[in-house]
């Protein structure tokens, strides 16, 4: 076998092997936890009310039982993939016995949603923008975008977040600076809640975007800048080619190809969650979902974001790297 | 210029988004509803309402407060009438000679919101289902205690117990929370209760369930119309038609959210956002009028020593750690002065001072400590006031001058600190010091780790690096560690040397002590390596104190003869030191008037805790009104 079959298996290969041992230090990790879901129970039923010593110890026992954690090490580690085989994550220790497949489909959606809007809002924003300021380098305007661009790209992200939710949720309140809907509406996709969806969206995106267009206008400009001097540009200006075309045909096509990747990439990772933005704005998502199943020692819950995440990242890798020798003829498959 | 005409197009567009007036709640009147924090956050499991399986879900997101009810409420404040009150039982719990048998008569004419009457029949379905289903919240203490259950009529359940429990009731009198009734003609048809989510959950208490976000960030709760057949009647009629339990996020959002009026009641915020709120905020207060705003609860953050370790089985080693900390700079460190401090293993709050800290000044002025080369008196009365003074220059008049209300506000006097003294206690225990650094007896350097817990509690984490770093000036090798998340899991195990954490919580209105102190005997003290069960996290065990614990479980729960016992226990702890206990554990609840009234506080309306996710909290709901 040769060509691109060949190639296409050894990847798949890759794809298994990574997500494999991926999954298998998820495990390692988050069994080494010093936090016993159990005694965080037992903490939580035992802290506030009257609770009789003798009964302590019954509970922690039933709570053993209840949760499947009698067995060892190795015998959690043999259910752990025979459910994964199955696809299911088994039952939330801190949520129980509501299964983590449940609570993670519960919060994905608002994850994805979020981050998918404002990573390929920015992607597009970042990149024209960056694309116009290389090839317009005198423009104005465009340097001014340049600045700003740089001047934000560094700030910490929690900062900005901060300065946003200061300015438009108290400063000047016109937008809700908690939660992902009003408070007390049907989720019925009526044009009040999607209205009520887009203001509470506004700063958690706009946060985002922010902060990192800059990273994709720079990139961008920098690659259009060495586009520009290539021969196969000049020739085109001297042969009077309009220049949107030589912009739009010449250079920007060539120089989005590592964009597309970067692109691909932080698609992928949108799976981690945006800890920082839904604890900032208090959105609803799987980042706020992992802090509270990690402080819990959910691992069951921890491995189940884990594993979502692992697989994501390394499937969009798999399909940058199928896609590759189809988009780009000098990346040859062997 | 096309670039600009761009941008000011999407301003265009975007601008009605933020422009168009949308409410906090949508569809409810802002007047008729209260919003207020769930502490417990993002609720993960939001749909879930069987508050009797183990933290499946949320109970204080309104749950234990409005939905639920049980015999007996103990107010850690005064009371609505009276610190204790018959709830569903008629009157207080009715005990046999030996403490083997409890009766409870319920009360007539109180309904489940879906119209059923409650009755004994649900007290017998909540015991017996408890009695033979393991891991539910109450199994264990009632498989534990109860022997038999009967309803002799449906207004009368006789519990029969395995062994003499003179504080039975205990288990259905809430402080915070307490075992809970169940319907039993919903639970009855479900085939295994420990997966029943009990969405929408049928209530006794005076509201139902209205509406929740599946993303647990709020819930609305909805008055009964027919209120008048709960228990919260005898009171008048809950003000707020509508009560919404929120996720408003960490403490700076909650000021913000309530400068905005749109969060009635912060559970708790920090004290530099209760300071903004009180200096920016009109219409917001906490439970003292000025300085220190918050409400004392009835717990009493400590430095734990843990007994355990041969470092601190001296008892001279104990107090010489006392003695090391100036508690005026902890106050400062912590709560920025708005602590509100006790020398004695009691929190300063509700019932406290009444019966332990101000009868026992006199003992404490007059206490001696022998250092073998000197006797001190090492109680300093003034402490309280020194802290008052020292804030009265940057706050004015919001620090009280009478003494009293400094005592009520800042607490009474502590330990004055003494590094001579210190010294000489450690000498004696066969502590040396070489150069400026102590050494044990083996040799080895003197080192003390003491364990906070970041971020999560920064308080309490600003507490223990004071007090670590006064014990460090003095030559002794100690640091903060960090145990962030994993708090529960070290102090039940013992995984500690010194710990800034609690192990005394009482009922705060009643002086009765049992409620920790029974928890304290030796006999459930965990050798190393094993957990320790709630509540002595210091694993420390006295002959003295089994003995004052034998002679209160001898004796009913309002016999006065617990106080004197409660004054006896007091006085071994001052004697032995076992923990260093530095002050309540202060919350800084914030009212919010702008459309409701009649909160509580601590000047003229004492009738019960502000901290809204106690289940006392339906008390308060009678007395709010809306502004008009």
């Amino acid at each position: 076998m040769t060509g691109y079959p060949l190639y296409l298996l050894t990847r798949l290969g890759q794809f298994a092997l990574v997500i494999f041992i991926g999954i298998n230090i998820a495990f390692v990790v988050t069994h080494a936890t010093p936090i016993d879901p159990v005694e965080q129970s037992i903490a939580a039923s035992t802290q506030f009310g009257s609770i009789n010593p003798e009964a302590v110890e019954m509970m922690r026992q039933s709570l053993k039982e209840l949760y499947g954690l009698q067995g060892g090490l190795w015998d959690q580690y043999v259910t752990f993939w025979r459910r994964i085989a199955a696809g299911d994550f088994g039952p939330s220790l801190s949520a129980f016995p509501t299964p983590v497949s449940i609570l993670i489909g519960r919060a994905l959606p608002w994850t994805v949603a979020l981050l998918v809007i404002s990573t390929l809002l920015t992607w597009v924003l970042g990149n024209l923008l960056g694309g116009l300021a290389g090839y317009y380098r005198r423009n104005r305007a465009l340097r001014f975008a340049g600045i700003l661009a740089m001047a934000f790209h560094p700030i910490p992200y929690y900062i900005v977040a901060f300065l946003l939710l200061i300015v438009f949720g108290y400063l000047w309140p016109i937008l809700p600076i908690s939660g992902g809907y009003t408070m007390n509406m049907e989720q019925d996709w009526s044009a009040e809640f999607i209205l009520s969806l887009l203001r509470h969206g506004l700063l958690p995106v706009a946060s985002l975007a922010l902060v990192g267009l800059g990273g994709w206008f720079m990139g961008m400009r920098s690659l259009v800048s060495n586009v520009v001097t290539e021969d196969y540009v000049a020739y085109a200006e001297l042969a009077g080619v309009e220049r949107s075309r030589i912009l739009r045909s010449y250079v920007m096509r060539n120089a989005l190809v590592p964009q597309v990747t970067g692109l691909a990439i932080s698609l992928g990772s949108i799976f981690n969650g945006a800890i920082i933005t839904e604890q900032v704005f208090g959105y609803p998502g799987v980042g706020t979902l992992l802090i509270s199943a990690v402080h819990a020692g959910d691992y069951s819950l921890v491995l189940g974001i884990t594993t979502v995440s692992i697989i994501a990242v390394s499937f969009a890798v798999l399909l940058i790297d199928l896609a590759y020798p189809l988009l780009d003829p000098r990346v040859k498959a062997r | 210029m096309r670039l600009w005409r761009a941008v000011v197009a999407l301003a265009v567009v975007l601008w009605p988004l933020g422009a168009v007036a949308q409410g906090t709640i949508s569809d409810l009147p802002r007047k008729e509803t209260l919003i207020v924090e769930n502490p417990e956050g993002t609720i993960k499991n939001a749909g879930w309402f069987n508050i009797w399986a183990i933290n499946a879900g949320s109970q204080s997101n309104g749950l234990q407060q409005l939905g639920m009810d049980t015999f007996w409420y103990i107010d850690p404040q005064k009371g609505v009438d009276g610190v204790w009150d018959n709830s569903l039982a008629a009157e207080k719990p009715i005990y046999n000679a030996d403490f083997t048998e409890m009766t409870v008569k319920l009360r007539k004419g109180i309904f489940w919101s879906d119209g059923v009457e409650f009755t004994a029949d649900d007290v017998l379905y909540t015991i017996q289902t408890h009695m033979k289903t393991n891991g539910l919240r109450w199994s264990a203490p009632v498989q534990i205690n109860v022997a038999e259950v009967s309803a002799p009529d449906p207004q009368t359940v006789v519990f029969k117990l395995k062994k003499p429990n003179s504080r039975f009731h205990a288990l259905f009198t809430v402080r915070w929370n307490a075992m809970w009734m169940m319907p039993k003609h919903v639970f009855e048809k479900v085939p295994d209760i420990t997966k029943f989510d009990n969405n929408p959950p049928v209530t006794l208490g005076a509201y139902t369930l209205k509406s929740f976000d599946p993303n647990g960030k709020w819930y609305i709760w909805q008055k009964r119309d027919d209120w008048k057949r709960t228990t919260v009647a005898r009171f008048g009629e809950p003000g707020p038609k509508y009560v919404a339990y929120i996720d408003p996020g960490p403490p700076d959002k909650r000021v913000i959210a309530q400068m905005n009026h749109e969060l009635d009641i912060i559970h708790d915020t920090s004290p530099e956002g209760m300071f903004k709120l009180a200096k920016d905020s009109p219409s917001s207060h906490g439970w003292f009028k000025g300085f220190p705003y918050a409400h004392p609860d009835p717990t009493l953050p400590a430095v734990l020593l843990n007994a355990e370790n041969p470092m601190f089985q001296n008892r001279d080693v104990r107090w010489a750690l006392a003695l090391l900390i100036d508690i005026k700079a902890v106050s400062l460190a912590s709560y920025r002065g708005a602590a509100t401090i006790s020398a004695i293993a009691i929190p300063p709050t509700g019932a406290g001072p009444e019966y332990y800290h101000e009868p026992l000044e006199a003992w404490l002025k007059a206490f001696e400590l022998d250092t073998g080369k000197q006797k001190i008196k090492p109680y300093d009365p003034t402490i309280g006031k020194q802290i008052a003074d020292m804030l009265r220059p940057s706050l004015k008049d919001q620090i009280p001058t009478d003494a009293a209300d400094i005592a009520k506000a800042f607490g009474r006097g502590w330990w004055k600190p003494n590094p001579q003294a210190a010294t000489e206690l450690l000498q004696r225990a066969g502590y040396t010091k070489k150069g400026d650094k102590w050494y044990m007896p083996d040799g080895k350097p003197f080192t003390i780790h003491v364990t906070v817990e970041g971020d999560l509690r920064p308080v309490m984490t600003r507490a223990g690096s004071m007090v670590a770093q006064q014990w460090r000036q003095f030559g002794i090798d100690a640091s903060t560690v960090v145990a962030q998340g994993s708090m529960f899991d070290r102090r039940q195990a013992g995984d500690y040397e010194a710990m800034i954490s609690w192990s005394v919580e009482t009922w705060g209105g009643h002086p009765d002590l049992a409620y920790f102190l029974d928890s304290w005997h030796s006999q459930f003290v965990a050798p190393p390596g094993k957990p320790q069960p709630a509540r002595n996290w210091q694993r420390w065990s006295n002959p003295e104190l089994d003995k004052i614990i034998e002679d209160t479980r001898k004796i009913g729960f309002d016999d006065p003869k617990g106080v004197e016992l409660g004054r006896d226990y007091v006085k071994l702890m001052v004697r032995e030191m076992p923990i260093i206990p530095l002050m309540s554990y202060n919350v800084f609840t914030v009212m919010d008037e702008t459309y409701w009234t009649g909160y509580p506080n601590a000047a003229t309306a004492p009738y019960t805790d502000p901290v809204p996710n106690w289940g006392n909290t339906k008390y308060m709901m009678v007395k709010l009104k809306p502004k008009q």
